[in-house]
């Protein structure tokens, strides 16, 4: 039998029901009243950063080529008979996948056959079938597709920055590998991630939409079959506290030279907690968002333009306050940035400005339920990193400004920041 | 028959409001057509400057801390061209009434603050203020320039370009550059009064907004409009390309950028409308397409390999990235699927593919605010507005003929290809 735990917000007036099924899966269902269409997510905490890794009684780590887990997004869609997007054209889901730094998941939406989308959804997922032809295959396209990363210049200057920051945190290599790494790439190596992290302590499924728990365990009592969950113990090397390089570029044919300024976060546990992600991403807002003066002034001097953004950038293992956008001189903004910091750290954040931004993160964060793409991501990203769907509501109302004071005290030192610049 | 009307608020002027208890946000799309003519240039610098300054609030601070104050309002002003029409939109996604902390009807707030950057911009009668103006022709430019950033999209600017370089859709970017630069403020001004009074308005609206309260604010501020006297707004359809035109252009690039024009054969945006969808999809539509399973699965030669339909233009644009040696063998598959279509030769499962895939999305277009809008805005022109499952339905009744009928209209114009620099001498 599953155990079902419905949890409400009475803010929101909605509530999702939280299921243990008998499986060993954990899944949510979080239906929307009056909508038509129906998103579904499977996903496993799994993405590019997991390069080495030891399951559970095994002596030695495993060391897998970079881009694998990508790699094994890919060829999941395959079987050995219809491979996953010619069952789905059967019932009119749109279906897709992506790997992340930190996950793997699978989707569809669609408005009709839910159910017969949803079997397939957990069938392919739950069922690997590679060869090494059909790994030769994938190696032409997804090849490719790094190709095609290495001419968008906002991805490159990001990965730039991030091998200036990191000297051994995985985060530092590109999610799809590059075109020699996933050349090493076999089915058997396959199965062997397959084996590792598609299993119920390490996966959940999230449905939102015009859905209900019966049609969701209908399916899930059919398809989802008990599975031993595997412990995996993931190996990172030590991060040193300080950066690889202080500045680094590339050359792309760019207009303008496009920047990335990341502050790295000296981390001494591998997770951030949600209240100090959230106090991130109110101190950049306060820092350098569209409201403050620093924003106002870069402006003004003719060194930024409206593609100037910020980013709270995190995971296991890494964490990291990153400035990016277009610049004719970005080391003046870079100047410009670290005196506000500076000035921030000694003055403190400006009280009426973190009000009016915490506002800011309110509507946005209520406005995001409207979207059932957003729930069924959210509440899959939620449950990887052992937190609930609605404590982000709950925790904004606590969060102080003398909190956002000393998140910039303890996450910002100016000697451990990186520039990239593509020019 | 659909439920929904507009509602002529003024001449040229019509307002469609769907009421919706479902959200959380609203949303609002202010969108006036106008020509793209003389004042083309002027309008992509307005729109720029209209998105971050106006006379109440006339620094970035204190114009964004307002949008911000509204708890993060999402407000934005862009330009586009659909077909020949050059549209402004003003678009606002504002939290619902109910959610507010302070018991504030924000959703009026929102239209106050939209109907007041549309009417009191940051100007006198002079012109607009010096200094954003200034700084806005720089963003342009920026903007303008940053168009090769993305090869992907740049290809396709190019090939648009080439491909109807004596019609208006073919915007020269260096043109627009160099009129961008000799802009100044009265300029904008003169864009801005023309926008007010040449322009077709369409307004839309959804979420649980009050619509009375809508329809009466931008009632009392388009019908203050002076001079109305709204542009024809035209756009040519050329049916058939004369001979196929080969481009070849180089640029610092890693993997080729191939970009393909058709000339769908539509004498009009609504001609054949569904049956150019449905064949435009299993051509080159979702990963049950002609394309996806060649040019990608079967051969290897890409990563993406799609073809779209371009409604207001009466053209498809094909899209992939490959390397440049494999330029042939990809240029002669896609031409090769094309005459399948044309042969009736693809599967009745490639037509059921396509007809239950753009069913089912259209189906559950209508789940989110800002999708609702953007779907009824994109029938701005059409005599009958239809819903989401009235879509669907015109979709599903289309035939294999049909789809076979249109497909032989079908003829290809131009061809582009964004390859490396100096790549054929290594």
């Amino acid at each position: 039998m599953s155990n079902i735990k419905e949890i409400k917000n009475e803010l929101l007036k909605d509530s999702y029901y939280e299921i243990d099924h008998s499986s060993g899966f954990k899944i949510f269902v979080y239906p929307k009243e009056n909508y038509s269409s129906t998103y579904a997510i499977f996903g496993t905490k799994y993405g590019s950063i997991d390069t080495c890794f030891k399951k559970e009684g095994e002596k030695d780590f495993t060391e897998v080529p970079e881009g694998i887990a990508h790699f094994l997004e890919h060829k999941l869609f395959e079987s050995e008979e219809l491979d996953a997007f010619a069952r789905y054209a059967k019932t009119g889901a749109s279906a897709n996948a992506y790997t992340s730094f930190d996950k793997t998941c699978y989707l569809f939406q669609c408005s009709g056959n839910f159910e017969d989308s949803l079997e397939i959804l957990l069938d392919f997922v739950s069922n690997p079938y590679f060869t090494e032809q059909t790994v030769q295959k994938e190696q032409g396209i997804i090849g490719q597709e790094i190709r095609m990363y290495e001419d968008e210049p906002g991805w490159e200057s990001l990965f730039v920055l991030l091998r200036a920051m990191y000297h051994n945190h995985p985060v530092r290599i590109d999610i799809a590998g590059t075109v020699e790494s996933i050349s090493h790439i076999t089915a058997d190596l396959l199965y062997e991630c397959y084996d590792t992290f598609y299993n119920p302590a390490n996966m959940a499924l999230a449905v939102a939409g015009n859905v209900t728990v019966e049609q969701v365990l209908k399916i899930a009592d059919k398809m989802l079959k008990p599975k031993t969950s595997k412990k995996v113990e993931r190996k990172f090397q030590v991060e040193p506290e300080n950066v690889v390089k202080d500045y680094d570029e590339r050359h792309l044919s760019v207009a303008m030279p496009i920047f990335a300024i990341g502050f790295k976060e000296n981390v001494k546990t591998p997770e951030r907690t949600l209240k100090e992600s959230m106090e991130s991403g109110i101190l950049l807002d306060i820092i350098a968002g569209p409201t403050s003066s620093l924003y106002e002034e870069l402006l003004k001097d003719n060194l930024i333009n409206t593609t100037f953004d910020t980013e709270y950038f995190e995971g296991y293992g890494y964490s990291a306050h990153i400035f990016n956008g277009e610049s004719k001189d970005p080391v003046a903004v870079r100047e410009r940035i670290n005196a506000e910091i500076t000035r921030v750290m000694n003055d403190g954040v400006d009280r009426e400005a973190f009000q009016r931004i915490k506002k800011k993160h309110y509507g946005s964060l209520i406005m995001d339920f409207d979207s059932i793409d957003s729930i069924s991501n959210s509440l899959i990203s939620a449950y990887f990193n052992n937190e609930g769907l609605y404590d982000q509501l709950k925790l904004l109302e606590s969060i102080t400004a003398e909190d956002i004071d000393s998140r910039l005290k303890n996450a910002f030192n100016i000697e451990n920041s990186s520039m990239s610049v593509i020019k | 028959m659909s439920s929904k009307s507009y509602t002529e608020i003024a001449k040229g002027v019509k307002l469609l409001c769907i009421n919706s208890n479902k959200f959380k946000t609203n949303c609002i799309k202010v969108d006036f057509y106008l020509p793209i003519n003389e004042q083309f240039p002027a309008l992509n610098v307005l729109a720029s400057l209209m998105g971050h300054t106006s006379k109440r609030y006339n620094t970035v601070k204190t114009f964004n801390s307002k949008v911000e104050g509204m708890y993060d309002a999402c407000f934005d002003v862009s330009i586009a061209t659909i077909g020949e029409k050059a549209r402004m939109r003003f678009s606002m996604e504002v939290l619902d009434d109910k959610f507010t902390l302070d018991g504030n009807l924000i959703s009026e707030e929102a239209v106050d603050f939209l109907v007041d950057i549309l009417k009191n911009p940051n100007c006198d009668e002079n012109g607009f203020d010096e200094e954003f103006t200034a700084r806005e022709i720089r963003f342009t430019l920026e903007n303008i320039e940053a168009l090769k950033n993305d090869k992907r999209s740049y290809a396709v600017t190019r090939l648009r370009q080439l491909m109807c370089k004596d019609e208006p859709y073919g915007i020269d970017y260096e043109k627009l550059e160099n009129d961008v630069k000799m802009l100044d403020s009265k300029a904008l001004l003169t864009a801005y009064k023309k926008m007010l009074t040449d322009s077709t308005v369409v307004i839309t609206a959804c979420g649980s907004i009050d619509g009375e309260m809508l329809t009466n604010k931008f009632k009392d501020f388009v019908q203050n409009i002076e001079n109305r006297n709204p542009q024809k707004l035209e756009t040519i359809f050329i049916t058939k390309a004369d001979e196929i035109r080969y481009f070849t252009e180089e640029m610092e690039v890693n993997q080729a950028k191939l970009v393909i024009g058709l000339r769908a054969g539509m004498n009009d945006a609504n001609d054949d409308y569904f049956a150019y969808r449905v064949m435009t999809d299993i051509f080159g539509g979702g990963p049950y397409s002609r394309l996806f399973l060649n040019v990608r699965e079967k051969m290897s030669l890409c990563y993406y390999c799609g073809a779209r339909l371009v409604r207001e233009k009466g053209i498809i644009l094909i899209q992939s990235g490959i390397e440049e040696e494999n330029y042939e063998k990809a240029v002669n598959e896609i031409f090769n699927q094309l005459d399948v279509m044309k042969n009736g030769e693809f599967t009745d499962e490639d037509f059921n593919s396509s007809i239950i895939a753009l069913s089912d999305a259209f189906k559950g277009v209508e789940d989110s605010p800002v999708a609702v809008c953007n779907f009824y805005s994109s029938q701005d022109f059409d005599e009958e507005i239809v819903s989401g499952p009235e879509f669907a339905e015109k979709i599903s009744q289309v035939t294999r003929e049909q789809v076979i009928e249109v497909a032989k209209k079908v003829s290809i114009d131009s061809v582009y290809l964004l390859k490396g620099e100096g790549a054929e001498n290594e």
